[in-house]
Parts: structure tokens; sequence; C-alpha cells
């Protein structure tokens, strides 16, 4: 890179001043601020930009390819030896269970089952009646740690894996689905592998079977000859290319041409590659079948076992639910169909893999090859301070803000829950079946069987139209009422008026959250301070928190007494600074009491009145403290706003992905209204 | 030359808090730490029995060390820190968030492969079963919390044994217009009317975590209390826990369905006494049986002394310690043995929960239990304003729960 620095600076300058060479003529406004740039390297050729362009946007791509091939590659490899190991573990189990899972028989079939594995292999079985090790060919496990004994204090990992088995067992039987996996495999520190599975005796799990298997050679790397092949080729290519094609654009096209056939190229060799070993596997796993298959039926005889119900080696080739899956048939021939279909999700995945590879690739190219990097680079050297004054600001909203937002935003788009929030999101992926829920759930209300309308509290429209009648009225509220009080208090020679200010800023200086529980006191039916006046007078007291109306009244009132003071404050503020000749003049004009406060105060008040409004717009609209701590929704969720909606999604219902996809429809929501608010004060501060 | 100064200033001070982390790490060797909410003679005590265990073992090099965690963050507190292997070794918490903890994973350590039998013989046996999920023990119960009956001597000389009574009681005791009321419970409170739906022979789920909301038996307990709201009209209205605790402190309520925190709050003029929830007539004689919260022990996944932290988690609940959070804490040891103590047996109090605990319901520790709140407490809200009947608004929770519950596990 730093070879070819000097190169794209060079270009940069041409590119920016857009003129052809020589250096000598390019317009002297940018560059000659800067003498160290002056003496240095001659304008480079552009058709070298496309080439360096080419080098690193095809190198890093085929390297990330490479990279991702080989950990394929391992993958399957690593996926083909834990298929092996699983189905002689599926054989050991079957064997094991007609051996009712401890005693003698179950020793005896473990030691006839570790002669045919290979050396450095080795099973144990566990019986949780006891805590037991049944059987152990383990090298640890001789002498006096020799099987049958209970298990050590250091052995407890063993024990709770075996636990944890049952219990996915027994939970996905329950759910009659799979959501826990009921087998575990694991790497050990030798490099081997350790698969382990429960043992299943009468419908229970009374125990489990674990094999560790001897180190695996490690998987064939791909060559680097491939990679190096569909590198050079393409650049000597457009090198060539590029000494005789005069024009910049075509050079361009020219290199991405190049481009598409390397990666094109290597595509197909990584394609091959995957289809080979996937073939392979399928056969190494119909052969270990076959051997199993004949094994375990000569076990069986020898320990005379019970021989019903048959042995089944079908079952044997099988998910981590234990599903079996379908590869090789029972007999231990490999089902073409099926993987037919194996191969083509792998070719899928490939070409979903290169296809975003190809896009990353060009846009680094086209980024140096139009000579994007190149101005990049100019501006951030010329105004490096500047940059590097805003660098902690940046970084800081990179972490604080821009990760969690975007995370969200993520997040709403997975079926993530509390019981897969451990799995990475690729996995709960749904698209934005979240959003269609939301978005898409038109029942809000439906004609009861007497003819009235039932609203549909959980429904999304009902919560947003609650939610702007709720921000309406209650902006409405705050700014009618701070203004009427900032009116009577800005009267001249009001008697007291620091002592009726403090007074009436006071709501706004305690704690909301007390605030909302001193008025949940209040409106309390039979003790509520509100309800002992309409009494007092005669009436009759009200179940506040009964209807949606009267519920929706008291956190109208709550947030009323809270919001008030920030308008009275800001109203105040402003109209002290109204100057008093704008009256008198008024006042000599013959103009009346509401012409002065039509056609002087509110224009003033304009400037002031019309920031507070949007703000409070926006904090309304969120106002969760109020709404959960006042009504908490009730009743039946029909005073919920949406902020306090998203949370009981997350928070009680435990549905992540849901309550984030709700949250990003909030903040659309509040982005459409900044927008349209933007554009309206705009046009205000205009007029 | 001055940014280089600077540079030079700020690598040092990062360097200097890298260099304070494992130096911090290091000399904590075999120091457990170990989270709990109490407060006031709760924490006393607790802190007591700490002390006790470190003496006792301080030849060991095993030292714990508690930290109170305001209760309000506490359990978001353990979900966020534990997992990552930033939180305590042990911690105290109720059950119900156990089953959330399990399947979040990596937050409690099974201790099945620890308990000896005479361990798990120590408790009462439904403590023990609130510790328990999916057929594993995650934690050892330390003390239990249970609704039972509280009553103003003065006003009721012997409290009533039956649902019958219990009516005829509170009926002579019962004056409106005075506010004077026979009971007073939250009875609009899911988790207090509980006592009710599982003496009928309800529960909120069926085998496994299959929610039973709109049950028969439910329906009934609801109408149990409809018929002593209206018919009876022994109960106030709208039983807020600030308006039973001044209506029994003003002698204004002669009973009460409440638990150990309602003590606290009861005014020292008032001459109270406990007995067992009434049996139900209407059920054929059944005991009324609340719901229990069992604060449990638990050692923490990633601890890295886990057995010395088991250790720790037997002491804690063995007889000594039992008997001094009992006497100085007045908490209800979850220990069974504690009780035939003299001292712990003479008190009233104790002993009064202890007699409720017999027939206590586990409160479920499954995490589908919080997607249950919301909708029972609705339900029970609709049915109490007349909004709808038992058996419709059950059956409305009973699909709000189902749907919740599918969607959690829903692939």
């Amino acid at each position: 890179m730093s070879a070819s620095d000097p190169q794209q600076t060079g270009d940069g300058r041409e590119g920016v001043a857009d003129r052809p060479l020589p250096e000598s003529e390019a317009p002297p406004s940018l560059h000659s601020a800067d003498p160290r740039k002056g003496g240095q390297a001659p304008g480079a050729p552009r058709h070298m930009r496309v080439l360096a362009g080419l080098v690193l946007a095809l190198g890093l791509v085929l390297a990330l390819a490479h990279g991702l091939l080989s950990r394929t590659v391992e993958d399957l490899t690593v996926q083909r030896e834990d298929r092996r190991a699983l189905v002689s573990l599926h054989a050991l189990t079957d064997l094991v269970e007609r051996a009712e899972g401890s005693g003698d028989a179950a020793r005896a079939v473990v030691s006839a089952w570790q002669d045919q594995m290979r050396a450095g292999s080795a099973v144990r079985v566990i019986a949780f009646s006891g805590i037991k090790l049944e059987a152990s060919t383990f090298p640890e496990d001789v002498g006096d740690k020799a099987a049958p004994r209970r298990l050590a204090r250091e052995e407890k990992p063993i024990y709770d894996r075996g636990q944890r088995l049952r219990t996915a067992v027994e939970t996905n039987q329950e759910e009659g689905g799979a959501r826990k996996a009921e087998l575990e495999t694991e790497l050990l520190s030798n490099g081997g592998r350790q698969v382990s599975a429960p043992v299943e005796v009468d419908g229970s799990v009374v125990g489990m079977v674990e094999m560790a298997t001897a180190p695996q050679a490690p998987a064939p790397k791909p060559g680097l000859g491939p990679l190096l092949l569909w590198w050079l080729v393409p650049l000597a290519a457009c090198a060539g290319a590029s000494f005789v094609v005069r024009k910049q654009g075509l050079r361009v096209v020219a290199s991405v041409v190049a481009f598409a056939v390397g990666l094109g190229g290597y595509a197909a060799y990584s394609l091959r590659t995957l289809e080979h070993e996937v073939r392979e596997s399928q056969e190494v796993v119909a052969a270990q079948l076959r051997t199993m298959a004949e094994r375990a039926a000569t076990v069986l005889a020898e320990q005379q076992l019970p021989a019903e119900p048959a042995l089944r080696p079908g079952h044997w080739d099988a998910d981590e639910f234990r599903r079996p899956l379908g590869l090789v048939s029972p007999a231990g021939e490999v089902d073409a169909a099926v993987l037919a279909e194996r191969v083509e999700e792998v070719a899928s995945g490939v070409r979903r893999t290169f296809g975003g590879l190809a896009v990353l690739g060009l846009a680094v190219l086209l980024f140096i090859g139009m000579g994007g990097l190149a101005r990049t680079v100019e501006t951030v050297v010329e105004h490096r301070q500047a940059y590097l004054y805003i660098a902690p600001a940046m970084v800081g909203m990179l972490v604080l803000v821009f990760f969690p937002f975007f995370y969200g935003i993520t997040l709403s788009f997975t079926d993530s829950n509390l019981y897969n929030s451990s799995q990475p999101l690729s996995d709960t992926w749904v698209g934005l079946r979240n959003y269609v829920e939301i978005l898409g759930d038109f029942t809000i209300a439906k004609r009861g069987s007497d003819g009235a309308l039932v609203f549909n509290y959980l429904n999304f429209y009902y919560t947003l139209f609650f939610t702007v009648v709720w921000t309406v009225t209650n902006v409405a509220i705050g700014v009618s009422v701070g203004l009427g009080l900032a009116l009577i208090l800005n009267v001249q020679g009001l008697a007291m008026r620091p002592v009726y200010r403090v007074l009436l800023i006071l709501p706004w200086a305690m704690p909301n959250y007390i605030t909302a529980l001193i008025w949940k006191g209040m409106f309390h039916q039979q003790f509520g301070v509100v309800n002992h006046v309409i009494r007092m007078f005669g009436g009759q007291g009200l179940a506040w928190f009964d209807s949606p109306a009267t519920s929706f009244l008291t956190a109208l009132t709550t947030n009323g007494w809270l919001s008030f003071p920030f308008m009275m404050v800001v109203s105040l503020g402003a109209l002290q600074s109204i100057p008093a000749e704008l009256y008198e003049a008024a006042r000599v004009d013959g103009a009346s009491r509401w012409q002065q406060f039509t056609a002087i105060t509110l224009p003033a008040l304009k400037p002031a009145l019309v920031p507070a409004v949007i703000l409070s717009v926006v904090w309304t609209f969120n106002m969760f403290n109020i709404i959960f701590l006042v009504t908490d929704g009730e009743p039946g969720g029909s005073t919920e706003i949406l902020v306090t909606q998203a949370y009981k999604y997350a928070f009680q219902r435990y549905r992540y992905g849901y309550a984030a996809a709700y949250s990003t429809v909030i903040f659309g929501i509040l982005l459409l209204y900044s927008m349209v608010q933007n554009r309206l004060s705009r046009a205000t501060e205009a007029a | 030359m001055k940014n280089l100064r600077l540079m030079i200033a700020a690598v040092c001070l990062c360097a200097l808090g890298l260099v304070s982390t494992p130096a911090r790490a290091a000399d904590s060797g075999k120091e457990l730490v170990l989270w709990h909410a109490y407060r006031a003679e709760e924490k006393a005590s607790l802190e007591k029995v700490v002390a006790r265990f470190n003496a006792a073992n301080a030849s060991k090099g095993i030292k714990v060390k508690t930290l109170a965690v305001p209760y309000d963050a506490y359990a978001d507190k353990i979900s966020a820190t534990v997992p990552r292997g930033k939180g305590p070794d042990i911690f105290i918490f109720a059950q119900d968030r156990l089953g959330g903890w399990i399947e979040a994973g990596n937050t409690v350590e099974p201790i099945d492969f620890y308990l000896e039998d005479e361990v798990r013989k120590r408790f009462i046996p439904s403590t023990m079963e609130a510790m328990t999920y999916r057929g594993t023990t995650y934690g050892l119960p330390l003390n239990y919390k249970v609704v039972t009956l509280i009553y103003n001597k003065k006003l009721v000389p012997t409290p009533p044994k039956s649902s019958g009574e219990l009516v005829k009681v509170a009926k002579k005791l019962t004056d409106k217009k005075a506010g004077r009321f026979g009971l007073a419970y939250s009875y609009g409170d899911f988790y207090y009317h509980a006592s009710l739906m599982n003496g009928f022979g309800g529960g909120v789920f069926g085998p496994g975590t299959t929610p039973t909301l709109n049950s028969a038996e439910n329906v009934k307990s609801v109408e149990q209390v409809l018929k002593w709201v209206e018919k009876d009209g022994i109960l106030p209205a709208e039983p807020s826990s600030a308006l039973i605790t001044s209506l029994f402190n003003e002698g204004k309520a002669a009973m009460v369905f409440s638990g150990p925190w309602f003590l606290g709050e009861i005014a020292k003029s008032v001459d109270y006494g406990l007995a067992p929830l009434p049996t139900l007539d209407e059920a054929g004689g059944k005991p009324m049986r609340p719901w229990m919260t069992v604060e449990g022990v638990y050692v923490s996944a990633p601890s890295k002394n886990k057995d010395a932290a088991f250790e720790v988690v037997k002491y804690l609940t063995s007889e000594e310690a039992a008997k001094m959070l009992a006497l100085e804490g007045r908490q209800s040891p979850a220990n069974q043995a504690v009780y035939k103590d003299a001292q712990v047996a003479g008190d009233k109090v104790l002993k009064a929960f202890r007699d409720q605990v017999e027939v206590a319901v586990p409160m479920p520790n499954v995490p589908e239990m919080s997607m249950v709140w919301s909708p029972a407490t609705s339900a029970m809200n609709a049915i109490l304003k007349k909004a709808s009947t038992p058996k419709a608004a059950f059956d409305d929770a009973q699909k709000a729960v189902a749907k919740d519950v599918a969607g959690l596990r829903k692939k």
C-alpha cells in the first residue's frame, strides 16, 4: 500500500483538478499550500490506479474467499468425523439401552465395543442413579478408579452434561418439538472429539454414553495454486488491456471484467472442492454405518441381549435432535436424491457468499479505480486536525449510539426471545415477519354480541391512536395552562411574584415517579382524595382505573401537572423580553386587550414556544413513567402507549425481536414527525 | 512536542488501568463473593452467619464476602453480570426468576452432583421442589415466604377454621357505612388469589408448562371471591396494600390474608395473631393453598470455586445458620429440623408460617410464569369490575398466555 500511496496522492490531485497531465499544469489552488507535496512523485499514469484497484480488490476478495473455503472444508471434515463417531455412539447406545444402561451387561458391551475402535478412542457410560461411572475404557479409569464407582468431584461436568441431555430430551418430548440439542459434541484438548448421547430405558433417560475419538489428522487445506492463478491471470490480462486501451472509462470496464473472471473462476473451483467433499463424506459415513450395523449385530448375539425390537441403523446417522438425517439409507446406501439436494444447498450457500464478496470487491475496485480513495486520502491529510478533533466524539457515538441502534434494528429482523437469545442472530432470522405481524394486523375492533364496538387493545394501530391522542391532549394542556399562568405572573406589580413562581415550578422539580405514585394514590376509588371531594359534594366516587376513558384522565391529569411548569417558564422568559413600548404604542392606537395579545404577544412568543412544543411532543410521545406507574395500561392494556407496549413485549413476553421491531417502528414515526416538523418550522422561520 | 507528552501520559494511564485488573484478581484467591438483597435485621443476621463460617474456615483459606445489592436492580444485575463471569460466586434470590436464568444459560450451577441425601432431606420438601427445574436441582432453599391469616385478637378471639366460619365471623364485624370490614386482602391481585385457586385444585400450568388458566377449578375459585365481595359483602372494594394496612391498623379490618412483609407494617397498638388460612367448605373441606416464594442460595455457573461455594451454601442452610436467621433475622427457614429447637418452636410467628407452609404450593419457577401475570391480572380485574363473566375472562387470559408461550417456542 505504501508503495502506491504517492501515486495515488498524485492521481488525486488530478482528480480534484479534473485535468490531464502534466503535473505542472495543475492549478496551484489546492496543492501549493502544502510544500511537501510539490516536489514529490510525478503524476502516475491513471492506468496504474485501475491496476492498483484490481490488485487490491481481487486480492482482498480472493483472500477472504480462500479463508472461508478452508474453514468450510474444515467444518465439513469435522462434521464428517462427528457423524462417523455418532453412528458408532448411537449403535453403542442402542446396545447399552438393551443392557438396561447399567451393570455387568453394560460393561461387557462397552469392552466388546472398545475392541473395534481406533487406538486412542475411549467410551464411558454414566448412570444417573447413584451418580455412577458404570463402565469406562478411558486410560485414567484403571486401578482404584476403575468402573463401577461414584463420580469424583472434579468429574461434575460429566454428570452435569448428562443431566443437560436428560433435560433436553424431556423438554423436547413435552413441547413436541426440537428446541434443545439431545446430543453434545465437544473438542477435546488433545484435538480429538467427544460425543455424548442420552441412554433411554423404558421411556426415561437414566444415563449417558460418551465417546472420545482419537485426534484427527488436520483437514486438507485447499491449495494456494488456484488462488494465485485466478489472481495473477486476470491481473496480467487487465495490465495488458490498460496499455492498449487509451480511454480511462474503458480501462475501468476492463478491470471490472477481469475482476469478474477472477472471482468467477475461484468460485467454480470452490464449488467443485465442496461438492467433492460432501459426496465423499456420504460414502465414508455409509461405510461406517454398514460396519457398525454388522458389529452391533455380532455384539448383540455374543452378549445375548434382547434382539427385539430390531436394530435401526437408519436412526444412527442423525442430527443433534436425534432425528435421522436421511442422507444414508438404513442399509448403508447413499440416497442420491437427498444427496443432490444437499449438494444444491451447499452450492447455493457458495453462490450467496460469492455474491456478497463480489459486491464488496467491486466497491473497493471502483472506489480506488475511479479515484475515490485518492480524494479521500487527500481531504483527510489536508484537514487532519479537524478529523483528529472529532475522532473521540466519533468513537463515542459509534460505541454508545450507532452500535446499539443498528443492533436493535438487526434484532428486529429476528425471532430472538428468551429461549434462543444465545444463538447467533442469523439462526433466528425471520426477515420482515415481525413488521408484518405488527403493521399488518388490522383487527382494531370487532362488534360485540350486543353490537357495541370491542377494541383489540393489543393492536398496534389502536395503541398508536391512543399515543397520538395522549400526546396531543397533553401538549395542548401543557401549553394552554403554562401560557395562562405565565400571563398572570407577568402582570406588572404583582405582589409576591417570586413565591408564586417557586410554587408553580415545584411540580417540575419533584422526581416524576414520585408525583406519579402520589397521583395514583389520589385516584383510589375508596380512599383517594379525588373521590372524597366528589362525595363531599354529594356525588358517587368513580372507579378511575375501570374504564379506558377515566383511566386516561388520571394519566392526563398527572402528566398535565408535570408538564405545565416547563411551558410556563419558557413563556414567562419570552414574555419578559417583549418591550413594554410596543404595548404602549398599541394602546395609543386604541388596540383592545385581545388585539394586543394576538398581534404582539403571540408573534413574540412564537420563536420560544415552537421549539418547546416540538420538544414536549417527543417527550410526551415517549412518556414511559407516567403510563407505566399511573395506569399501567389498565384496564386490559387500553391505556398503553407505544413505548410501554414495547417494554411489555420485551420484558413480560420475552420476545426481544418483536419488541425491537416495535421500537424501530416507533423510531420511524418520530423520524417522520421530526422531518415534517423541520420543514414546517423552516417555513415559519422564513415567513 | 506537547502532543507527544500527552500521548505518553495517556498510554501510561491506559497501562495502569490494565495492570490493576489482573492484580486484583490474583490476590482474591479463595475469597468468595455472596450477593443478597437483605436489609436491616435480615442483613445483620446473614452477615453474622457468614462471619461464623469465615471463622470456622479461616484455616482452609476460604473467606466469604457479602454484598447487599439494592433490590430493584438486583435481578437485572444478576442477569447481566453472572453469565459474563463478572458476578458473585453465590447469590440469594427467590425462585421465580430461576427458570429464566437456567434457560438463558451459564448463570446457575446445577448442584445435584453435590447433594447427598441427608442434605436433601434437611428441607421442607415443597421448598426443595421450588429449587428444582425440569428435574434438576439448582440451589438450596434458605427461607420461604407465604401468605397466612393474620387477625386482630381484640375483634376475633378465635380464628375461623373454615370458610363458613370465616364468613360468619366476618359478617358480624362488617359495617360498610362505617368503613369496617371483617376481612381484607388484595383479592384482585393474582398472587393473593392463588391461595383460593390452588385450594380449589386449580392452577396456572398443567403438566409441564401447558397453561390451564381457564380450568373449571379456577373459575370456581373466582366465583368464591365474587360471593365474598357481593353476597357476603365482607371485603372492601379495590383493596390496595396501603389500604389494607391502614384498615388493619385502625381496627377496621378484623382479618387479613398476608405474608411476613405485612407484620412490619402493623402498628404497635394492635394485638395480632396468626393462624393457617381456613379450609374451604365449598371445595369439600380442602385447605386454602397459598403460593410460597422460596429464597434459594445458588452457586453461580462461572464461579471459579464451586466446591467451596457449595460448602458455603450448605452451611447457610444448615440448622445452626437457620436458627440464627430465624431468631435474629425474623425469617422462616426452609430447614425443617430447626423447628424442633425450643426457642424457634416457642416463637408463635415462625410456628404459624411453618404450619401454613405444609399446604402451600411453590410458585412456578418456569420463565413462562412471567407471561401469566398480566393476562391473569386483567382477567381478575375484568371479573371483579363485572366487565366479563369469570369463564369468558379466563378464556381470554388462557388464549393470551397460550399465544405468548407459543411465540416463545416458535422456531
